[in-house]
Order: C-alpha cells, then structure tokens, then sequence
C-alpha cells in the first residue's frame, strides 16, 4: 500500500464510522442475546468508543482539507467538539446505569436519573446537529446536512412505523424505544450515500 | 440552469480551491455548481458574480 493510500484511508470519515456502528452493532447485538453480561458489554463498548474518535478525528483532517480558513470549518469543528463531549458523556452514562442498576435495587428517583443521563447525552447530539445547521455558513453543505437530516428522519419513522405494526402482529419481538434513536443515527449514513448519489459528495455530518 | 463558471475560472487560470476561497465557501460548493448540480442562492450568485466582475445574467443562463 503506497502512503498516499494508506493516508486516504487513515482519513476516509465513512470507512471509520462504518466500523464503528457496526462494532457497537456488534455489542449490541451480542448484550440483547444475552450472549455476554452486562459488565462485558460496558467493557467492549470501549471499541466502539475508540473507533467513534477515529472517526472524528478523520472528519476533523477532512473539514481542515476542504477549507482551512473559512467559516464553514469553524462551523463543523464546533460540531465535532460538541459530538465528542455528548458521546464521551453518552459512554459514562451507560456505564454508571450498568454498574449502578447491577449493584441490587436503587429507588425510583435514582432509576429516573440514570435513565434520563444517557437519554439527555444523545438528545446533545441532535442539538449538535441542529446547531451546525444554523452556523453553517456555506449553503451548499447546509442544504446537504438538511437532506441528510431529513432522509435519516424518514428512514427512522418508516423503520418505526414497519416494527410497529409488525409487534402488534406478534411477528416481532418488542423494541425499546430510544432504538429508533439508533435508526436515525444509521439513518444519516443512508442519507450520506444518498448525497454521494445526488450531489457527488458525502456532505459534512 | 447553465453556467460560465467553469470557463471563467479557466480563463483566469483559478483552481476550484482558489475560486471557492475568495468565495468562501467549499471547493465541494464550486464543484456542484460547476457541474450543475447545485444552482445557488441568489446572494451567492451576486458574490460569483461580483469575483469575476460581470452581471449575473453573463454567468448563469436559463436552459434552452
């Protein structure tokens, strides 16, 4: 592998962040089977965790190559820093409910506030988004962050709208609700390719 | 809508970077309006308009 290849890997944003839903897919998807314990999956979430900054770190090289001294990158740099502290707080939160909820049985208000922890962390990120919409002084990536919002938006309200029909069947097992958070999330990845499709680029989420 | 950017930028022998800073916005912004794949807001327009030092109407034409 040449350097200049190897560097476009090191900062290819889709290829980080691809590994990294699909790691914390991974641990999800090993912790709903109960195929490991609670502890364990805390612990593996460290991956995904580590991945997360890779990607950002991959998006921040990116935005710095596109325009090192316009506003947008300012824009988008804020963004990141924002993702990073609610995603870092998103981790601690989880792992306080793990490790709190394991040791025997908190009272109500103290389950009430570990449940709302991690649920604030990802709704920082959706403010995160909404924030770089209104700073993002260059129209062309704001229109792209916009379509790409609102693909994820459709993609998750039809994926919530199928299962939840399709529970009421009993076809399918129950779902928590803050899943479709989750799909939303993988939502944005649909709504990047969609960009790429349309507009030649993956846009600036 | 159909543009001159690409020759204009030729013309005065810009990079789609060196076009897109003094426009400041992103190289991937001057790329979709090249290409025709973004057609931008009238204040854009006014400020492409006003780098290349011409009328709007001598950049951006309306498809045959």
């Amino acid at each position: 592998m040449t350097a200049s290849s190897e560097n476009a890997l090191r900062s290819s944003v889709p290829l980080w962040a691809g590994l990294t839903f699909a790691s914390f897919g991974a641990v999800m998807g090993l912790a709903l089977s109960d195929a490991i314990d609670s502890t364990t999956a805390m612990i593996l979430l460290i991956v995904p965790a580590a991945l997360f900054f890779q990607t950002m770190r991959a998006a921040n090289r990116a935005a710095n190559n596109r325009a090192p001294c316009s506003a947008k990158g300012e824009a988008q740099q804020r963004y990141i820093k924002r993702v990073v502290v609610f995603s870092s707080a998103y981790l601690v939160a989880i792992a306080l409910q793990v490790s709190l909820l394991s040791d025997g049985d908190p009272s109500t208000a103290a389950r009430v506030a570990l449940a709302l922890l991690p649920a604030f962390a990802i709704i920082g990120v959706f403010w995160a988004i909404g924030r770089l919409i209104v700073e993002e002084q260059d129209e062309f990536l704001r229109m792209l962050i916009v379509r790409q919002a609102l693909i994820a938006t459709g993609f998750a309200l039809a994926a919530a709208t199928l299962w939840g029909f399709l529970e009421s069947t009993g076809v399918v097992i129950h779902l928590d609700a803050y899943w479709w958070a989750v799909a939303w999330f993988f939502g944005q990845f649909v709504g990047a390719i969609a960009n790429r499709i349309g507009y030649g680029t993956w846009g600036a989420l | 809508m159909k543009n001159r950017l690409r020759v204009l930028r030729a013309e005065r022998d810009w990079s789609q970077q060196q076009l897109a800073d003094r426009l400041e916005v992103s190289r991937q912004s001057v790329n979709a309006i090249e290409t025709g794949r973004y057609d931008p807001s009238l204040p854009l327009a006014f400020r492409i308009a006003e780098v290349f030092e011409l009328a709007i109407e001598d950049i951006f034409q309306r498809e045959a």
